[in-house]
């Protein structure tokens, strides 16, 4: 019978999906473990939200982030990376609590990117998924090949080379501990 | 980043045969790895990357937000 599979522990997977769906789409994915009501507030109140989107571990900080979640609302989000700054901002066009989000990116010089976002709840934790869908094949290749894409600094393509660079120099003082 | 960050991130992409390592008294020195990859899946692996450390931060503010529930309502109830 199946009575060995009981103690199988309930598995939520940890690891997010990216997926080239189709020449224009682009598709990440993750389950959260809490409920969408909670976690579509992380997604919604700035203060939440720039807690969690420039991650730690990353050479980006999130210096301003202006959010009027709202049909017709608009978003700023201001990064620093060494030095420098990079604007993201566009309009909210699709807002219903606790299930989808959809808005458009409007830093790119040519057409917008339309950025929707859900969230499926089962049992206690909550399915993301987010979807970018580009003007065109050609947009989706071009932001690959500058490395930048909606929300990422086109300055993270350079990390490849930086990680070589530190990795590298690792501990080179008696200062770090190792 | 820090030092230990970089560390996590030589990790991964070291699992993910992207790079290898050798170290040679303090110097660690990094190579590609085998596993040569195109452009966009190595574009696609670290925008996962990005995306991956985004959720685990994430994580840990849904955790701190349901655990803050918790507490209030029981606040409420007494």
């Amino acid at each position: 019978m199946d009575a060995t599979n009981v103690t199988e522990p309930t598995r939520i997977e940890d690891d997010a999906t990216v997926e080239r769906r189709s020449e224009r789409e682009l598709v990440v994915s993750r389950t959260v473990k809490g409920p969408a009501r909670i976690v579509f507030d992380a997604w919604t109140k700035p203060e939440l939200f720039e807690r969690w989107w420039a991650p730690k571990s990353f050479p980006i900080s999130l210096l301003s982030c202006e959010m009027d979640v709202r049909v017709g609302g608009r978003y700023r989000l201001v990064f620093g990376y060494e030095g420098s700054t990079m604007e993201f901002f566009g309009r909210y066009l699709e807002v219903t609590p606790r299930s989808r989000l959809v808005w458009t990116n409007d830093e790119g010089e040519h057409d917008e990117t339309i950025t929707t976002v859900t969230f499926d709840e089962d049992r206690g934790t909550t399915r993301v998924v987010v979807h970018d869908l580009h003007p065109s094949k050609e947009a989706l290749d071009a932001a690959i090949a500058s490395g930048s894409t909606s929300g990422m600094p086109e300055a993270l393509a350079q990390l490849d080379e930086l990680l070589v660079i530190l990795s590298a120099s690792e501990a080179p003082s008696g200062a770090m501990p190792s | 980043m820090t030092l230990t960050g970089m560390r996590k991130h030589v990790g991964v992409l070291e699992q993910a045969q992207l790079v290898t390592t050798e170290k040679v008294g303090r110097v660690r020195t990094c190579r590609l790895g085998p596993r040569r990859l195109d452009d966009e899946t190595a574009w696609i692996e670290r925008y996962r990357q990005l995306w991956n450390a985004r959720f685990d931060e994430l994580d840990k503010v849904i955790e701190d937000l349901q655990r803050k529930e918790t507490v209030d309502g029981r606040h409420e109830r007494d």
